[in-house]
C-alpha cells in the first residue's frame, strides 16, 4: 500500500479526469492531461484488458492475416504462409463453378424472407401482447413465445423430423393432418420447393418472440400523454395501436431492418444446416454461402478455394456492415450499436 | 432514467401501459382478438416441445406408424432404459458441463474486464480498445482461417478448448457491458479514489460487486450459447468420447446407424427403437434449458431491455 499516501492519492485525483469524460463527452480534460501514454492506472487497466485483447488478436484478427489463403495454392506442408501463390486462380474457379449465383441467390433471398417474417411476427405479437391486462396469462405468454430462442439448432432440425417427416419420410405430424383432409401425404425432405417457406416458417417460431420483447421495451418508453390524448379523441384500442403505437415503433423497427440488411451477406448457418444437412436434393433451394463454405471444406478440403469464398463473402459482407452501420448512426443520434 | 433502463420490462413498467384502457367494460374487438391470437402463437411455441416428450415416451411401434405423438400411448420407458445404461450419456452431460462451465467463465472474466477499460474513458486507452472490439464486428476471416488457426498453428483438435475459444467474446456483449458501467455513480468510484484505492482495486471490490444484474445477464447469454454449441464440436472434436450433448444428438440424426455408438444397443441393435432414442435424448439435451428457463427468464429481458432502450 505504499502509493496509496494521501499525498500520492490526491495527486492522482489531480491528474485523472475523473468523471468529466463521462455523461458529458465535452470534457475532454486537456487542462489536466498533460502526458500523451498511459500513466500508472493506465497500465492497471490495460492489464485488466489484456486477457481480452489476446482473445482479439489470435482469434478475431488471427484469422484475418490467414486469409492471405485465399490467394494461395495451399496444402498442409508447406503451411499457410509456405504455400505458393497462384493469384487469383481461386476466385475464377469458384465464379465459374456455377454454384456461385445459386447459394448468393439463396443467401440474399432467405434472407429476406427471415427479416420480413420475424419483424412482422414480432412487431404484431408485441402490439397484441401490449393489449392483454390479465397479468399472469400475459407473463405465461410472453415466456412461452420467447422460449423457442433458447432452442438449439440440432433440436429444431429433430422437431422439424417429427413434424415433417416421421419414420419412413412420410409420417409426421403435417402428414397427419394432411391425411385427416384426404390430402396427399408429401415427402418433403426430397421436395426443395417449400423449403424456403418451411425454413421462414422457423425463423418465425425461433425469432417473433425475440422480436415480440424488444418492440415490447420500445412501446414502454411511449409517453402516457399521447395515449390519453387518443383515448380523449374517442380512439379504440385497435386504432391507437395502428396510429399512435406502431409509428412510433417505425425508428426500433428501422434500426432492426438497417442491422439485417447489414447481416444479408452472411447465412443463418447453424439452423440451415443442422436441418437440410448433407441432403443434396434440398440443395437448389436451401444453399447459402455459409453452408457451402462448411461442406466444401469438409467434404472436398480445397482449402484456397473455399478460403476465397469465405473472403468474397466477408468484403460483400462488410460493405453491408459498414452502410448499415452508417445509416443507423443517422437514424439513432445517440450512435449506439443497438 | 436510469432505473428505468434496468427495470425489467415485464413488470410494473407495461402493466401500467395496458391500464390505459377505456373505462367501459365491454371488451373491444381488438382484444379479444390479440387474446386469442397470443395464444395460438403461444401453443404455436410450445407444441412442438410437447411433442418430442410426449413421443419421447411413447412405444416405437406406435411412433413408427405416425412419426409423431401427443399423448405418451402406449407408454414406453424402452429408449430412456437404453440411455441410462451406458456411459455414454454421462460422458456427454460431462463434455457440455465441462464446455459450459469453463467458457462461461472465462468469457465472462474476459468481457467484463476489457469492458471496464472501455467504460473508464481513459485517453488513448478507451478509444483504440473501442475500435479493436469492434471491428470484428464488421469484418471477419471466416471458417477457413480460423480452422486453420485451430487445427494447425494451435493444435487443439479433440480438445474442448477447441469448442470454447472460438467463440470466447462477443463484442456485442462488450458493449452490453460497457453501457452498464457507465451507468455506474461516479461518486462511488471517486471517493474509493480518494480512499487510496487502485485501479485493481476499484474493479474487483466496488465496481464488480455493484454489476451483479448485467454480469447475470451476460453469463446467462454465454452458458446458453454455450450449451447450444455444436458447430466448433463437429469441426474439432473426432473422439466420440469427447463429444457433447448437442454432437450426439447430431450424430444421431445424420446417420440413423450411429445408434449403434449408443449404450446398450450393441447386442439388441436390430429391435433398438431408433426413432424414441432421438426423442429422448433431444429431451436430455435441452432438459436443463428448460428448467433454468423460468428462472432466468427475466435476466434476458432485461439484457435485450439495456440493448434495445439504448437505440
Amino acid at each position: 500500500m505504499g502509493d496509496a499516501t494521501p499525498q500520492g492519492s490526491t495527486r492522482r485525483v489531480r491528474t485523472r479526469p475523473v468523471g468529466s469524460g463521462r455523461g458529458a463527452r465535452t470534457g475532454r480534460p486537456g487542462e489536466a492531461r498533460r502526458r500523451r501514454g498511459p500513466d500508472r492506472s493506465g497500465w492497471t487497466l490495460l492489464l485488466l484488458a489484456a486477457p481480452g485483447l489476446v482473445w482479439f488478436a489470435v482469434f478475431a484478427y488471427g484469422p484475418m492475416a490467414g486469409l492471405v489463403v485465399a490467394f494461395k495454392d495451399f496444402n498442409i506442408r508447406q503451411g499457410i504462409f509456405g504455400s505458393p501463390w497462384n493469384g487469383l486462380q481461386n476466385f475464377t474457379y469458384f465464379l465459374e463453378s456455377g454454384d456461385a449465383w445459386t447459394i448468393v441467390r439463396n443467401t440474399l433471398f432467405l434472407n429476406v424472407l427471415f427479416m420480413a417474417a420475424s419483424l412482422g411476427t414480432g412487431l404484431v405479437l408485441a402490439l397484441m401482447l401490449n393489449e392483454i391486462r390479465a397479468q399472469r396469462f400475459k407473463r405465461f405468454a410472453q415466456s412461452s413465445v420467447f422460449f423457442p430462442y433458447f432452442v438449439s439448432p440440432i433440436v429444431i432440425s429433430i422437431i422439424l423430423q417429427v413434424v415433417l417427416a416421421g419414420v419412413g419420410g412420410r409420417s409426421g405430424a403435417l402428414n397427419g393432418m394432411l391425411g385427416v383432409f384426404d390430402l396427399p401425404r408429401v415427402s418433403w425432405y426430397t421436395t426443395p420447393g417449400p423449403w424456403p417457406w418451411i425454413l421462414t416458417v422457423v425463423k418465425m417460431w425461433q425469432l417473433g418472440g425475440y422480436m415480440s420483447i424488444i418492440f415490447l421495451a420500445a412501446i414502454t418508453s411511449i409517453p402516457e400523454e399521447v395515449y390519453e390524448a387518443g383515448m380523449i379523441d374517442g380512439a379504440s384500442r385497435a386504432r391507437m395501436a395502428r396510429s399512435i403505437t406502431t409509428p412510433l415503433l417505425a425508428p426500433t423497427a428501422a434500426i432492426l431492418i438497417v442491422l439485417s440488411v447489414g447481416r444479408i451477406f452472411f447465412g443463418d448457418f447453424a439452423t440451415i444446416y443442422a436441418i437440410v444437412g448433407d441432403n443434396g436434393t434440398l440443395f437448389p433451394t436451401t444453399d447459402v454461402i455459409d453452408t457451402y463454405v462448411f461442406r466444401s471444406l469438409r467434404t472436398v478440403g480445397d482449402f484456397g478455394t473455399t478460403a476465397a469464398i469465405g473472403l468474397f463473402q466477408s468484403v460483400v459482407g462488410f460493405v453491408f456492415v459498414t452502410a448499415a452501420v452508417f445509416v443507423q448512426r443517422r437514424l439513432s443520434k445517440e450512435g449506439s450499436i443497438l | 432514467m436510469t432505473a428505468q433502463l434496468t427495470e425489467p420490462i415485464v413488470g410494473a413498467r407495461v402493466d401500467h401501459v395496458s391500464r390505459r384502457a377505456p373505462r367501459h367494460n365491454r371488451p373491444e374487438a381488438f382484444t379479444v382478438v390479440s387474446y386469442l391470437v397470443v395464444s395460438v402463437f403461444g401453443l404455436f411455441c410450445l407444441v412442438p416441445m410437447w411433442m418430442i416428450i410426449a413421443g419421447s415416451f411413447t412405444a416405437e411401434s406406435q411412433l413408427a406408424l405416425t412419426g409423431y405423438s401427443l399423448w405418451p400411448h402406449p407408454f414406453s420407458l424402452a429408449a430412456y432404459r437404453m440411455l441410462f445404461s451406458g456411459s455414454a450419456l454421462l460422458d456427454g452431460y460431462l463434455a457440455t458441463l465441462f464446455i459450459t462451465s469453463v467458457g462461461t467463465v472465462l468469457s465472462l472474466s474476459c468481457t467484463a474486464s476489457l469492458a471496464w477499460a472501455i467504460a473508464r474513458r481513459m485517453p488513448g486507452i478507451s478509444r483504440p480498445l473501442t475500435v479493436i472490439t469492434y471491428i470484428p464486428m464488421l469484418f471477419t476471416g471466416g471458417l477457413v482461417p480460423l480452422y486453420l488457426l485451430v487445427t494447425q498453428v494451435l493444435g487443439l483438435q479433440n480438445s474442448w478448448f477447441a469448442v470454447i475459444l472460438p467463440g470466447m467474446m462477443a463484442p456485442f456483449l462488450v458493449f452490453i457491458a460497457v453501457s452498464f458501467f457507465r451507468q455506474l455513480p461516479e461518486e462511488i468510484i471517486d471517493s474509493a479514489r480518494v480512499d487510496g484505492a487502485g485501479e485493481m482495486r476499484i474493479f474487483f471490490q466496488i465496481v464488480l460487486p455493484l454489476s451483479k444484474p448485467v454480469l447475470a445477464v451476460i453469463a446467462l447469454f454465454y452458458g446458453v450459447t454455450y450449451w447450444n454449441e455444436w458447430f466448433n464440436a463437429l469441426l474439432f472434436l473426432s473422439d466420440q468420447n469427447k463429444f457433447p450433448l448437442q454432437l450426439m444428438l447430431q450424430n444421431l440424426i445424420a446417420n440413423v446407424a450411429n445408434a449403434a455408438t449408443l449404450p446398450g444397443s450393441t447386442a439388441a441393435q436390430a429391435a433398438a427403437p431408433i426413432y424414441q432414442l432421438r426423442l429422448a435424448m433431444t429431451v436430455l439435451t435441452v432438459a436443463p434449458i428448460m428448467f433454468a428457463y423460468p428462472f432466468a427468464q427475466r435476466y434476458f429481458v432485461k439484457g435485450l431491455t439495456l440493448g434495445a432502450t439504448k437505440g
